[in-house]
């Protein structure tokens, strides 16, 4: 390899950007083979998403690959549950979302909450002794309960039990 | 080198086909996606299978050992943490990467065949050796498009890649079938130019076409080209173990348990169903 060329972390992560639609397609591959993988990467994750969402997908129907490829370009892949996460709450935002959809991403909330949160320490207290306290604390209540929201669905949890309603 | 245990015909184990696969008398041997196993608290399902005598190996899938960056040591704890949980003869992950600059890809995807990838595979494939108790088999990848900068052929670069890290060889014969129709390549050659005594065990799985592209999709049935590479495979030395991986679309059990005595037919192991 010259001496002028990007090393093998540069270009790997060139290939990733190009892939997710993070970033351009990067220069020397075969543009069909590299259209082609680009597209079976796309409908992998949305078959992973759809697995974790299933009504989300049933609510976009058949054309829920096409939906979801619209959708996901230029969004770094955060695994199934975070994907489908945030396409159902732009689905909601714009008025998409159907209520059996509503209903799993409420549920979902109060399961699980919010993807990829970790319960930080308050401002104010990150540096208090009893920091790690009330981390565990916070952990140990949204352990106990959960809630939920999506357009007119709202879900609430106590331990295991669930509760979904309908506002009018 | 010790040798590899043998355990005839396995699956992968994935909680859809739990029942199916706790129901198969001859069975042996199981893989479990390392990444889906808590080690804190292995599934009832594999500690049955545990019970029995049935081997259960874990095998990797994101710990992107053919990363320029430099292996998370957490991943890497976890791996090493859910071996010893199961009890595993050995552990097996990939030749490939799986993120960059911060990404993730979301599949396994092919390195260059270059030596500066051999030597990044190599520096994490040692840091994930340091704290495995037992041995390491690498799975060269189903890959669906070439960098322009290869090197080496695959051949030259698993060999490179094996003899680097000293690693056992976990032989997907669908992987070859892909990549060398997709490449219009001779899959024979290529096995032909790797180490039979290396193989610890060989993923058999199916695919489909589209557009012209063969894709490993493990949702598919397993084609008669694949099980023929099985059949030259061991018409040179008999694989130890040879597994079947069906990741979805799951059939009915009995296409399921022909699949399986297919592969044990090809490859001369006794059936597991």
């Amino acid at each position: 390899m010259s001496g002028t060329a990007p090393g093998l972390g540069a270009r790997q992560a060139a290939l990733v950007a190009g892939l997710t639609g993070t970033g351009p397609a990067p220069a020397g591959f075969d543009a069909a083979r590299f259209a082609a993988a680009r597209a079976a990467l796309l409908a992998k994750r949305a078959d992973v998403v759809a697995g974790v969402w299933p009504e989300l997908a049933r609510d976009c129907g058949p054309r829920w690959r096409e939906l979801f490829a619209a959708w996901a370009p230029g969004r770094p892949p955060g695994g199934g549950y975070a994907d489908g996460w945030a396409f159902a709450r732009q689905r909601l935002a714009a008025g998409a979302l159907g209520p059996a959809a509503a209903v799993e991403l409420a549920a979902a909330g109060a399961r699980l909450g919010r993807p990829g949160r970790r319960p930080p320490a308050p401002p104010d207290r990150a540096g208090h002794p009893l920091a790690g306290t009330w981390r565990r604390v916070g952990r140990r209540l949204r352990g106990a309960c959960g809630y939920g929201r999506a357009g007119r669905a709202v879900a609430l949890r106590l331990g295991r039990r669930l509760w979904v309603v309908r506002r009018p | 080198m010790t040798a590899v245990p043998g355990y005839g015909v396995g699956i992968g184990w994935r909680p859809e086909i739990a029942g199916f696969v706790a129901a198969l008398p001859g069975l042996r041997m199981v893989e479990v996606v390392a990444e889906s196993v808590d080690p804190g608290a292995v599934p009832d399902a594999l500690s049955a299978l545990r019970e029995r005598g049935v081997a259960v190996v874990p095998h990797g899938v994101a710990l992107s050992l053919g990363g320029a960056a430099p292996v998370d040591p957490r991943r890497v704890d976890r791996l090493a943490a859910v071996a010893a949980a199961l009890g595993a003869p050995y552990v097996s992950e990939h030749i490939a990467f799986v993120r960059a600059g911060g990404v993730e890809a979301g599949h396994l995807l092919p390195l260059p065949r270059t030596r500066e990838a051999v030597a990044a595979m190599a520096a994490n494939t040692a840091r994930l050796q340091a704290e495995l108790d037992v041995p390491l088999a690498l799975e060269p990848v189903a890959a669906f498009l070439d960098w322009p900068e290869d090197e080496l052929d695959e051949a030259a670069f698993l060999t490179e890649v094996l003899d680097a890290t000293g690693a056992l060889l976990l032989l997907d014969v669908a992987n070859v079938y892909a990549n060398c129709r997709n490449r219009g390549t001779d899959p024979l050659a290529l096995l032909a130019a790797l180490p039979p005594e290396r193989v610890a065990y060989v993923h058999v799985a199916g695919g489909s076409s589209h557009g012209g592209i063969y894709h490993d999709t493990h949702t598919d049935a397993v084609p008669a080209d694949v099980l023929d590479l099985l059949r030259a495979l061991t018409a040179r030395r008999q694989p130890p173990t040879v597994l079947l991986e069906r990741d979805g679309r799951y059939p009915p059990a009995a296409l399921l348990r022909a699949e399986l005595d297919a592969i044990a037919a090809a490859s001369g192991h006794p059936a597991v169903t």
